[in-house]
């Protein structure tokens, strides 16, 4: 097993777990993890209570874990975690802000425990204040804060010592929909403009979605798929119609499609046809046959789209599998 | 003429630089230590905090430096022959602001953090969670050493400008700072014990009140009960049991100018010096496991 986290270490990624287990008693809060994040956005998906608080907490050294090994940034967990807290920084998921202190004076202070001199820390706080977006209330104490201005304070003080790797537990939660959207912009910046390794939790697949440049889904505390986000949403070879009418016109289309040679079933208000069948592989020949059909009938065609995996989907093929 | 104007007329462009990477030096582990606990220290006085939480600190502060004042200056008006009132004495007398002080300002290191969970913000950096507990424990200790050398130190100037002999002063105020600082080991880990389990601030203040000057009053009352009915041993066992009366009952056996009712001698003077430097690790343990314990939450 050493060997296999040597070679993985090897090859310079961001962090590597292997076999990574943590029990609480009976509870399984991870098990058997083996994952492998590199540059870029990462995000971790799962429900509440799949394990995503766990991990970063064993990957900071805050928790043993039961068994397994991991490394981050090439140091290894248990020998090595006070090197990876000085090149990480960390946005936890709950408030961990004191009321009667000013961002401004909290960030330095901050900075300052993960060893930045006087005057660096105080420019960085300010630098870094200046871009997750807080102005004049930087100096205003915390406690009478808005949670979106909370979320950014926190996002501050996770920054200001310029880490390598930064860990973000639920960054939008409790944001309305614009703030949402500001802070998953923010993120994507971190992960390319900023150039620093991104490790985001979220249990919202669809903000991952956007943001991510890979993607691990985690469920009750195991491994169900990691790769990259293109892959989640690559197109499955299927096919979506949408006919004018109700569920008879679709059922129409359907019975006349399968007589054609394409197999397809209902899917709410349109027929999902199966992946056409290889003498029918030219790249257009499946929507001729649809276009026909449904002139034939004639039925309104109101869409006609490649089907798309999402998400969400994962965990339908998880469960599946389970 | 068109080009000068545009020349003059833009000069401050604001550029964005972008995100900046920072490259220059990072402190070690003892310097952010030193760096926390002189943070620790100022905030225990309200020093960088409000103007509100520096009220207390320095009111108990005036109190306890008042009476060295007007001992000084009798003592330098008046040519009396000794201080009236001996250092490690004048300790004992003042030991209700001592402990009030010790109570009150004991939450602000040990129960801030823990409530407004920032902790988490600290254990993500790199000092550990012993090393943090350690060196917050440091911070108090000083604090509260601080509250009563400053006093001692006073008598002690006043006493040479009174001309009293030095090297009798000097071994004097030395034994005092010694118990001193025993002292404030026992009264920052006692404090900083309860403050960082009960996190309200009014419970916490309250706890260390009963644990400093209730038992402290139920202890000298058992003593001198124990005197009068001639049963010494029982007096020297309870004095076991409270920070001053083992800081006053040492005191008294070293010849620092206390008298208590139950003087330990013998070997039992030992068994106070050990178990005053047991009662300050257990608490600085305890401080180390409640914190691992609150990193890993």
């Amino acid at each position: 097993m050493a060997d296999v986290t040597g070679e993985i270490i090897g090859q310079a990624s961001v962090i590597a777990t292997v076999g990574l287990t943590k029990h609480y008693g009976t509870v399984h809060a991870l098990t058997d993890l083996t994952v492998t994040v590199g540059d870029g956005v990462t995000g971790l998906v799962g429900a509440n209570g799949a394990g995503k608080s766990t991990l970063i907490k064993i990957l900071l050294g805050l928790l043993e874990p039961t068994s397994g090994q991991a490394s981050v940034l090439g140091h290894d967990i248990e020998q090595a975690s006070q090197d990876i807290r000085r090149l990480v920084g960390y946005m936890p998921e709950h408030d961990c802000l004191p009321p009667d202190v000013s961002a401004s004076d909290f960030v330095v202070h901050m900075a300052r425990m993960s060893g930045l001199g006087a005057s660096p820390a105080r420019e960085r706080a300010a630098d870094v204040l200046r871009h997750v977006g807080l102005e004049e209330e930087r100096y205003r104490p915390m406690g009478g804060y808005s949670t979106g201005m909370k979320q950014r304070a926190k996002l501050a003080q996770a920054l200001v010592h310029d880490p390598r790797l930064v860990f973000l537990d639920e960054p939008t939660n409790g944001l309305d929909p614009a703030a949402r959207n500001d802070m998953l912009r923010l993120v994507q910046r971190i992960g390319s403009e900023f150039g620093i390794a991104v490790l985001v939790t979220s249990h919202l697949l669809g903000e991952l979605e956007q943001v991510s440049d890979h993607v691990i889904v985690l469920d009750g505390g195991h491994l169900l798929r990691s790769s990259a986000t293109g892959e989640f949403l690559e197109r499955t070879g299927s096919l979506l119609v949408e006919v004018i009418g109700t569920a008879t016109e679709r059922d129409r289309l359907g019975e006349a499609l399968a007589l054609a040679g394409l197999a397809c079933r209902p899917r709410g208000t349109m027929v999902a046809v199966d992946p056409p069948p290889p003498e029918l592989t030219g790249e257009t020949a499946a929507y001729d046959i649809i276009r026909d059909v449904a002139a034939d009938l004639g039925l309104g065609l109101m869409r006609l789209q490649p089907d798309r995996r999402h998400l969400e989907d994962v965990f339908l093929d998880g469960a599946a599998h389970v | 003429m068109s080009e000068s104007a545009q020349g003059t007329g833009r000069t401050g462009v604001i550029h964005d630089l972008g995100y900046r990477h920072y490259d220059g030096r990072r402190e070690g582990t003892g310097a952010i230590a030193l760096n926390l606990f002189t943070t620790g220290l100022r905030h225990v006085y309200g020093l960088g905090r409000s103007g509100r939480s520096k009220i207390l600190p320095f009111l108990l502060l005036g109190m306890s430096v008042l009476p060295a004042l007007i001992v000084v200056g009798v003592l330098v008006l008046t040519g009396l022959s000794d201080l009236p009132i001996t250092y490690a004495g004048y300790v004992n007398q003042t030991q209700l602001l001592i402990s009030l002080f010790a109570a009150a300002q004991a939450p602000v290191l040990f129960s801030r953090d823990l409530r407004h969970r920032s902790i988490v913000l600290y254990l993500a950096r790199p000092l550990s969670a012993p090393i943090f507990a350690i060196t917050r424990w440091l911070s108090l200790v000083v604090s509260i050493l601080l509250f009563t050398a400053i006093p001692s130190v006073l008598l002690f100037v006043g006493a040479l400008l009174a001309g009293l002999d030095v090297s009798d002063q000097t071994s004097s105020l030395l034994k005092a700072l010694c118990l001193q600082v025993l002292l404030a080991t026992m009264l920052a880990g006692i404090t900083g014990l309860i403050s960082s389990v009960s996190l309200r601030r009014g419970f916490a203040v309250v706890g260390s009140v009963m644990a400093l000057i209730v038992l402290s009053g139920v202890v000298t009352a058992v003593q001198g009960i124990a005197d009068a009915q001639d049963s010494e041993g029982v007096g020297i066992v309870a004095g076991l049991f409270s920070p001053w009366s083992l800081h006053s009952g040492l005191a008294d056996a070293w010849g620092a100018g206390v008298n208590v009712f139950t003087p330990p001698d013998g070997a039992w003077v030992l068994a106070y010096v050990l178990v005053g430097l047991l009662i300050a690790a257990a608490c600085g343990l305890g401080l180390v496991a409640r914190f691992r314990k609150v990193g890993a939450r």
